[in-house]
């Protein structure tokens, strides 16, 4: 009966004809690769028969199968402006310090080297119509905002930009200083925590009307700008952060999830929904697992939800109509949430 | 030598006017409510007539020119047509590069882009287009990057951002609205510019389109088709509320003479494209006219038309501006099915009976 209304379709066209688009899985290959600073390697990445790579937003990222099943998430530090070039810059993070080896595979690659990336994503990205620009950085989190400064600087807007960094250890410091040659961008540079945050206070205190903020770096960087923002009375729509690690969870309660079939699958504390979603066989998209990225947002239909995610807004939580399936749970013991999957 | 040595192979191919003509409704639909009717772009459909669908661009075919100079007519005459929203210059830019590089590939026996970098080399042989500019950089173009756009394909432009979790209408070129004016909606959310649409907010289609260009992957394209019966009763594509004093007395007047004929149905395809440098969504409008006399040729059409447009509620009608004058117009489009009911399958017509 439904065969006038399902209208076969002659031809099937791929979205997008020009290659410079493409932002599927694919091989991309190292070009360059640098020292950007102690334990800091600096990679480029060209499409190996040169089509051009697609633009992207500030603040993007690039996924890089580093591993088998392993992807790690690196902010570009190209302004995304037609590139013939993705760059990253990626910190070693040794075993000792909690490293999983996936950026020790990174810092292995070569010259050469074709590497499966997927991407770029964007996930903070400055508003369009910010009057002012206030970028924050600490450490390696100066990937995002370097991103965010050159896109500043080649439209014509205004940037002033705190980086605080370990003397000797600092990234991208020579480019973020001939940047502010430009007039329209100013730099601060400061070393140590307690300055930092004096720093930060001082700064979130002194912006014009209109000013939109960027932050990137390790949690406590992280806080002490949420904190800064708000004593300076920033509302939380002009706030904005990167987070590249999440702080630690608690195992969290038994729950129910009843699935779009009726279903019914339990989920035990110290297990994800995502986790147990796919082990049942139920394929969800996802990514960082830590819900930092939103990648395995899933449509929820009723059920209370604990929502422990660093993504979602408090207006699309008060909604109760998604959840990100890696972090957030039922809300109570015995909880039953149902979910679209 | 030969005057077909000397015979110029026109740009396109002449097809006629409906064999192109997007049908807005699937065969078997015979009641029509607004909802979100998306569905990808590039796919190749075919009608009662013909087929469309295969570009994001549909340049018109052989009409492609009398577009373009009715485009740029009203454009010279009315540059607030182009509106833009602060902060969205490079969204226009990203949209260019989308446009063109696309255009290029769909039409390569007209359009033609080289790049150097960030040099591009564009050419419009059907429109006499021969331009070299720097992307980013205004100054190379003879116009802003969306009215250079606007100037090169008939479809009206528009382009939406997320503003405080809002999407709002941001930058546009509109020549050939339906009854608005891009200069009064720009800058709007789409919720407050769908509010008149009866039934459109309160029964969620708003939100959930809204929710749609939200969520629009980078890696897909959609198109959507919507109509109405135009306020004109010519193929005329410009009945914005800009030149109501043009076209405000042309229904009336037809309404009076029971002219029914010259009522044109207008179909609008939108197509949605995640611009991947600003994350700009396009809500780009591509709108056809055909005429009552048109459709009444193809019985099909003729007989879905009516039955659409005398089931649709009250206010849906009156929303759409046909309810005072649907029920004749839609019996003079239906009257040869009534005329001669059985004229496709009469045996003998034409035919000597025998005695």
């Amino acid at each position: 009966m439904s065969a006038a209304t399902d209208e076969p379709a002659l031809e099937r066209y791929p979205a997008h004809l020009h290659a410079g688009y493409r932002t599927a899985t694919r091989r991309l290959r190292v070009s360059a690769v640098d020292e950007a600073a102690p334990d800091v390697r600096h990679l480029t990445l060209v499409d190996p028969d040169g089509a051009p790579l697609a633009p992207h937003e500030p603040g993007a990222h690039l996924v890089l199968a580093v591993g088998p099943d392993v992807r790690n998430a690196y902010s570009l530090t190209g302004d995304g402006f037609l590139p013939r070039t993705y760059e990253i810059s990626v910190l070693l993070k040794r075993a000792e310090d909690g490293g999983t080896g996936g950026s020790a595979r990174v810092h292995a690659l070569c010259v050469g080297d074709e590497v499966e990336v997927e991407g770029p994503r964007s996930s903070f990205a400055p508003r369009h119509d910010q009057r002012h620009t206030l970028l924050l950085a600490a450490g390696i989190g100066i990937t995002p905002v370097l991103s965010h400064a050159r896109a500043v600087a080649r439209w014509g807007g205004t940037a002033e930009v705190v980086y605080s960094y370990r003397p000797g250890r600092a990234a991208h410091l020579e480019e973020l200083r001939s940047l502010a040659e430009h007039p329209a961008i100013t730099l601060r540079e400061v070393s140590g925590a307690a300055a930092t945050a004096a720093l930060l206070a001082e700064r979130l205190a002194d912006q014009p009307l209109g000013s939109h903020a960027y932050a990137c770096g390790p949690p406590a960087f992280l806080d002490a700008y949420v904190e800064a923002a708000e004593r300076a009375c920033w509302p939380a729509s002009r706030v904005h952060l990167e987070r590249f690690s999440a702080p630690e969870l608690d195992p969290g309660v038994a729950f129910t999830a009843v699935l779009a079939d009726g279903e019914r699958l339990g989920v035990a504390p110290g297990t994800s929904l995502l986790e147990a979603l796919l082990a049942h066989g139920r394929p969800v998209a996802n990514l960082c697992r830590q819900g930092v990225c939103g990648e395995c947002v899933v449509p929820v239909r009723a059920g209370e939800v604990e929502h422990r995610d660093l993504v979602l807004s408090d207006g699309e939580r008060a909604a109760g109509d998604r959840m990100l399936s890696c972090v957030s749970r039922g809300a109570h013991e015995g909880a039953v949430i149902e979910v679209e999957v | 030598m030969s005057t077909a040595a000397q015979r110029v192979e026109p740009a396109f191919p002449v097809r006629g006017h409906t064999a192109r003509l997007p049908w807005p409704f699937p065969d078997d639909l015979d009641a029509f409510r607004y909802s979100v009717n998306v569905e990808p772009a590039r796919v190749v459909r075919r009608t009662a007539a013909g087929s469309w669908g295969a570009h994001i661009v549909d340049l018109g075919g052989e009409e492609y020119g009398a577009i373009m100079a009715e485009r740029r007519r009203i454009l010279d005459v009315d540059p607030h047509r182009t509106r833009l929203m602060p902060g969205m210059g490079p969204a226009c830019w990203d949209l260019l590069v989308y446009y063109l590089r696309d255009l290029a590939i769909s039409y390569p026996h007209v359009m033609e882009l080289t790049e150097d970098g960030d040099a591009f080399h564009w050419r419009n042989h059907a429109l006499g287009t021969d331009q070299r500019f720097v992307v980013g950089d205004a100054s190379t173009l003879p116009y802003d990057p969306l009215t250079f756009l606007g100037r090169e394909i008939p479809d009206d432009l528009l382009l939406v951002k997320e503003r405080d979790g809002h999407l709002c209408f941001d930058a546009g070129l509109v020549t050939f609205a339906a009854a608005w004016s891009v200069a009064f909606d720009v800058g709007m959310t789409m919720t407050e510019i769908h509010n008149p649409v009866p039934r459109l907010t309160r029964e969620g289609v708003t939100s959930r389109a809204e929710q749609f260009l939200r969520r629009l992957p980078v890696d897909q394209v959609y198109r959507r088709v919507n109509w109405t019966l135009s306020a004109s009763g010519s193929r005329r594509l410009d009945v914005s509320l800009e030149e109501l004093p043009e076209w405000g007395a042309d229904i009336p007047r037809l309404v009076r003479d029971q002219d029914w004929g010259r009522l044109q149905l207008r179909i609008e395809v939108e197509h949605f494209v995640r611009l991947p440098m600003t994350g700009a969504v396009t809500f780009n409008i591509r709108t056809h006219m055909t005429s009552l006399e048109e459709v009444r040729q193809i019985p099909a059409w003729r007989r879905q038309l009516a039955a659409v447009v005398l089931e649709l509620p009250d206010d849906l009608a009156a929303y759409k501006g046909f309810l005072d004058y649907r029920e004749p117009a839609m019996a003079w489009l239906t009257e040869p099915d009534r005329a001669r009911p059985t004229h496709d399958t009469h045996p003998t017509h034409g035919q000597e009976v025998p005695a």
